[in-house]
């Protein structure tokens, strides 16, 4: 019960915060201080998220922010709600039940511009029975040659403990740390045109590796095919199943563009990152959207995106095992350390209900994406098809 | 290896602002730039980022001063 009262809380109080900020803006605009006033936006999203491997998630979220332009700062909230509903492969093949979880996460930020310099800062806490997140990061940005070029540097810190269900945290937990150094700028090419590069290195200190997550083993010279079904991998396994092992550090790195560009009625928006990190994992992920503006009051557009990885360096399809509990020292059930290609089709459209004057006051949307993802070298399944749907409400008050 | 992919990141970036620094443009020529639909955060709202982060095995690239989202 206090699982379903807390997330309404949490939803309550936020929309209780951005409620109380219009008055301050009513109030300075009777006084005829209108090169003071304060800025406050709102925006809500009811997004879905569903594939055919039966795993079903709603994600309520609100957030607002209040800034005052001239005086250049901002301020800003968010809260969300993760409701999880689950009865995938994985957790068919261990003969455990569809579970339901509830994960809440807030955030705040805050921004200061001053001059050339623009600092800000922010934390993020996330809770669900048997996991807890939090990050705290703070960043700045400098103008430089007429505003041609903006330097990017950032950094955070996360710290996140990972429990069981079953098991009291003060027994049993994973504790994970989290460091972030973010390194980059945006270039104006031209008066329609930007490009922004930034690389990111994240250490990872801590063991990630999930407690409920059995790998099967099999003998020496098992021939076991991708997307072999529960039943055949029951048949030709090991009775002996071991936990999910990762190593303990991780290092990553990637390299991030994105190029924008505006036409007389459309904008362009285009990424591409390349990733690597310690554990042998190599991606490449692009990323494009194109949103026009048919009427006045409507921008709308597709999306594609691709991302292709190869595998970690201990990742195996079949496991081996020898004579006694000899368990390979890493060992992992995780699709997303393997070898896989993401392809996402979709498309977004905001219709903006403002006055003629301000446009933009109001405005509702609808994003749409269905990916399609081929697992090269899993057990159980090699394919997942999912989708995420968002309605989305923008508001300035 | 570290040395090597920070000074690989670090010569991007400067041979980007050396390219761009010869073409200057004045504020009041930035109106294309100013369009709600350019800002450099990430558009993807707060549902399709979560599954991205969970489908993909990579993670960075967002533009974003800051920290990650505090989620697992």
């Amino acid at each position: 019960m206090q699982l379903t009262r807390a997330p309404l809380a949490g939803l309550a109080v936020a929309l209780v915060i951005t409620l109380l900020a219009p008055p301050v803006r009513a109030q300075e605009q009777e006084i005829g201080a209108k090169e003071s006033s304060y800025d406050v936006t709102a925006g809500s999203e009811l997004a879905t998220y569903a594939d055919n491997d039966h795993v079903f998630v709603v994600s309520p979220s609100i957030a607002g922010s209040v800034s005052r332009p001239t005086a250049g700062w901002s301020f800003g909230a968010n809260y969300l709600v993760d409701v999880v509903s689950a009865a995938s492969v994985d957790i068919v093949s261990t003969a455990s039940r569809r579970f339901v979880e509830t994960r809440q996460a807030g955030g705040l930020n805050g921004a200061y511009q001053l001059g050339k310099l623009g600092l800000s800062a922010n934390g993020n806490v996330s809770s669900e029975p048997d996991y807890g997140s939090y990050t705290g990061g703070a960043g700045a940005t400098y103008d430089l040659f007429d505003k041609t070029f903006t330097a990017l540097l950032a950094y955070y810190h996360g710290y996140d403990i990972a429990g069981r269900h079953d098991t009291p945290q003060n027994v049993w937990n994973h504790q994970i740390n989290t460091d972030g150094l973010k390194l980059g700028g945006t270039i104006i090419l031209d008066r329609a045109t930007y490009l922004a590069i930034v690389g990111d290195l994240i250490f990872e200190n801590g063991d990630t590796s999930k407690p409920y997550r059995y790998v099967p083993m099999f003998a020496p010279g098992t021939v076991v095919t991708r997307g072999e079904s529960i039943a055949s991998v029951n048949r030709d396994r090991l009775s002996a199943r071991a936990l999910e092992q990762l190593p303990t550090d991780r290092q990553r790195y990637a390299v991030s563009a994105r190029l924008g560009h505006r036409f007389t009625w459309a904008t362009l928006r285009m990424d591409e990152r390349i990733y690597t990190d310690a554990w042998g994992l190599k991606a490449t992920t692009t990323d494009a959207r194109f949103i026009f503006t048919p009427v006045q009051r409507l921008e709308i557009g597709p999306h594609l995106r691709f991302h292709a990885q190869s595998a970690v360096d201990f990742w195996q399809r079949a496991y081996t095992m020898r004579t006694g509990l000899d368990f390979p020292a890493l060992r992992t059930g995780d699709r997303e350390l393997g070898p896989l290609t993401n392809i996402t089709g979709g498309a977004t459209a905001r219709v903006l209900v403002g006055p003629q004057s301000d446009l933009r006051r109001w405005a509702l949307g609808l994003d749409a994406n269905i990916t399609s993802t081929s697992y090269l070298d899993d057990l159980y399944i090699s394919q997942r098809t999912s989708e995420v749907i968002a309605l989305v409400v923008e508001m300035a008050l | 290896m570290l040395n090597q992919k920070l000074h690989a990141v670090i010569f991007v970036i400067f041979a980007c602002v050396g390219a761009s620094a010869c073409t200057p443009v004045p504020p009041y020529q930035r109106g294309p730039l100013a369009h709600p639909t350019m800002k450099t955060a990430d558009p993807a709202g707060v549902g399709e980022a979560h599954a991205r982060a969970i489908q993909e095995g990579a993670t960075g690239g967002g533009f974003e001063v800051g920290g990650g989202c505090g989620c697992n």
